[in-house]
């Protein structure tokens, strides 16, 4: 029945063991964690019941042997007790629990049986041997050379689970922090963008809009009495239609601009590139469109990396790159200009982190005094297949 | 004059086919979507088309992709693509088969019939008209390559009322100076870039183009 539990114990934890790398190592995992855990209960156990039955078997000469096995049954107890304490408090429960459970019940089956049924002390003496040599020498030796190697055993593997755990746990923990950082940054990037917007077309088209009505409203006052004041209106509204496009144009550019919608990420950026006052190379090699959130992203640090070039580098070229390999999309902005760029100081740079840490992503500036300055942008994300030409 | 328009939006769609039929031209046909354009056309080869950039089914570039493509199979074909924004990207794919032939318009350039009707002959008869938008990008742009870097300021603005399409006269008229004036500058701009004495109109788009990769 013991060997039932151990069988059972063990299938819990080869359950249990989590992602070790392959079947056979889960299979090692459960053979050393089992073994020790399992054995020192038993051993325990029939430690205990043996020098029970010694005291019994010889009145008035409680030995060494008895108080010795006793002791170390205690002993063995104790360290079992610790080990599903450990388990139970540092791994997460799914794993230790019915581990524990499966050690407890064990323990307390084992001594269920043996205060029931006593066992058969006397199979050692059916080999002929003397019980007094048996018990003096052989079983605590044979009981403590099992306890200790199960200890010495399942012990490694018990802490480096527990310390896989404890890694685990600070990486959550870290992982925890940085979402809930970004997330809380988005929605501010995200409530400021609405504002701007909301901003821009308050005073640019819908102002433009209100003045075009009033001015269409006087010209057509105008129009009969003196034609020429209503067609010189006329002609300011048109001029007002126009400045109200332009602005609107401005502000798509800014939300989503439209070749990115068209084309995606390559042609955008090479469009950026080619719209540059400094001469910019482009030179992308994709094979598919990353999500749109990722691209529109990345387009936006492309911009605000390549308007830093032109603002402030003061370089006579420029080039951009771009990449997906490995998951990662990776973007590289350099000129030859002086250097010396300090991410901290602007806030367009600050903000375009923001932005991409959202996705995980990363940006570097790497700006040496006296050039050259390089803006690295990675993002880990996979590229959908390419759009399938109409024409 | 027989044109083929294709917009999406029916109110600009009918405003434009309005505007220039009472301006002379025949709109033979109006689309609103790109494989129907691509089909109008390759069958109507119409003397000039008007297309919209943005066109079902996608609602992307398919009026321009669609434009090329005709270009392709019948070559020269003038097309003036409008858009609500401009590409310098865009409008070098445009010209990339240096055929001439095509403007590149803002869609508020409409508002300005005569200047957009001009525009849509001088695309007619083989010209190249780029939205001024386009082309004042690219006098921001300090360039390295060595024939545009050779051109003077006065030359460089040539070029640029050039590229917009504008003649000879009209590019006087802007720059305030004499028809022969004109004449000089770009026989200078098409030395230094190293374009051959040929027919004026393919000389003018070959300068324009070297302009935009510039």
């Amino acid at each position: 029945m013991s060997l039932a539990g151990l069988l059972a114990c063990g299938a819990i934890r080869f359950v249990t063991a989590g992602r070790a790398a392959t079947p056979f190592d889960r299979l090692l995992h459960v053979v050393r964690v089992g073994w020790g855990a399992a054995l020192i209960p038993v051993t325990a156990t029939y430690l205990a019941v043996f020098g029970a039955y010694s005291l019994a078997l010889t009145p008035g000469r409680a030995n060494l042997f008895s108080a010795t096995t006793v002791a170390g049954s205690l002993l063995c107890s104790l360290i079992t007790v610790l080990m599903v304490a450990v388990y139970t408090a540092l791994l997460p429960w799914t794993a230790a629990y019915p581990a524990a459970v499966g050690l407890v019940a064990l323990g307390l089956y084992e001594l269920y049986v043996s205060v029931v049924f006593p066992p058969n002390v006397y199979f050692y003496e059916w080999y002929g041997w003397s019980r007094d040599a048996v018990s003096h020498s052989l079983l605590p030796v044979l009981a403590l050379t099992s306890v200790a190697a199960g200890a010495a055993l399942s012990w490694p593997t018990i802490v480096a689970d527990v310390r896989a755990y404890r890694r685990r746990n600070t990486t959550l923990t870290a992982r925890v922090q940085r979402l809930t950082a970004t997330r809380i940054e988005a929605v501010d990037v995200a409530a400021a963008e609405l504002r701007r917007i909301e901003r821009d077309l308050h005073d640019g088209a819908q102002a433009r809009l209100v003045a075009l009505g009033i001015n269409l409203r006087a010209a057509q006052k105008l129009v009969k009495d003196s034609p020429d004041a209503a067609a010189a209106v006329i002609a300011e509204c048109q001029v007002a239609s126009s400045k109200a496009l332009a602005e609107l144009r401005a502000l798509v550019r800014g939300i989503y601009p439209p070749v990115l919608a068209d084309r995606g990420i390559a042609d955008a950026v090479k469009a950026l590139a080619l719209d540059c006052p400094i001469p910019t190379v482009a030179t992308i090699a994709l094979a598919g469109r990353p999500p749109a959130p990722v691209e529109s992203t990345v387009y936006f640090a492309v911009a605000e990396a390549l308007n830093n070039v032109a603002k402030h580098a003061e370089a006579t070229r420029a080039e951009v790159t771009m990449e997906h390999r490995a998951g990662m999309l990776r973007a590289e902005v350099t000129d030859d200009g002086m250097g010396g760029a300090n991410p901290e100081a602007g806030t367009g740079l600050l903000g375009l982190e923001r932005r991409l840490g959202v996705f995980d992503g990363i940006l570097t500036v790497i700006s040496p005094v006296g050039g050259p300055t390089i803006v690295i942008i990675e993002v880990p994300c996979e590229l959908s297949s390419p759009k399938i030409s109409i024409s | 004059m027989r044109v083929v328009l294709a917009e999406d939006l029916y109110l600009l769609r009918t405003g434009i086919q309005r505007l220039l039929e009472v301006h002379g031209f025949e709109v033979i046909e109006a689309v609103d979507n790109g494989p129907a354009l691509l089909r109008a056309l390759v069958q109507q080869k119409p003397d000039v088309a008007v297309v919209d950039v943005r066109l079902p089914p996608d609602f992307t570039d398919e009026g321009l992709r669609a434009a090329i493509e005709a270009r392709r199979q019948v070559p020269g074909l003038p097309v003036l693509v409008l858009s609500q924004y401009v590409e310098q990207l865009y409008a070098r794919e445009l010209l990339a088969d240096k055929a001439g032939a095509v403007g590149y318009l803002l869609k508020d350039r409409v508002f300005n019939d005569d200047q957009f009707t001009d525009a849509i002959r001088s695309v007619a008869s083989g010209g190249t008209v780029m939205d001024p938008e386009v082309v004042s990008k690219l006098l921001n742009k300090r360039s390295r390559v060595e024939p545009l870097a050779q051109l003077t300021a006065r030359e460089r603005e040539v070029l640029a009322l050039m590229a917009e399409g504008r003649s000879n006269s009209a590019i006087a008229q802007r720059l305030f100076v004499s028809d022969k004036a004109v004449a000089k500058h770009s026989t200078s701009i098409f030395a230094k870039l190293n374009l051959a004495p040929s027919e004026d109109d393919n000389r003018r788009v070959l300068a324009v183009l070297a302009y935009l990769n510039g």
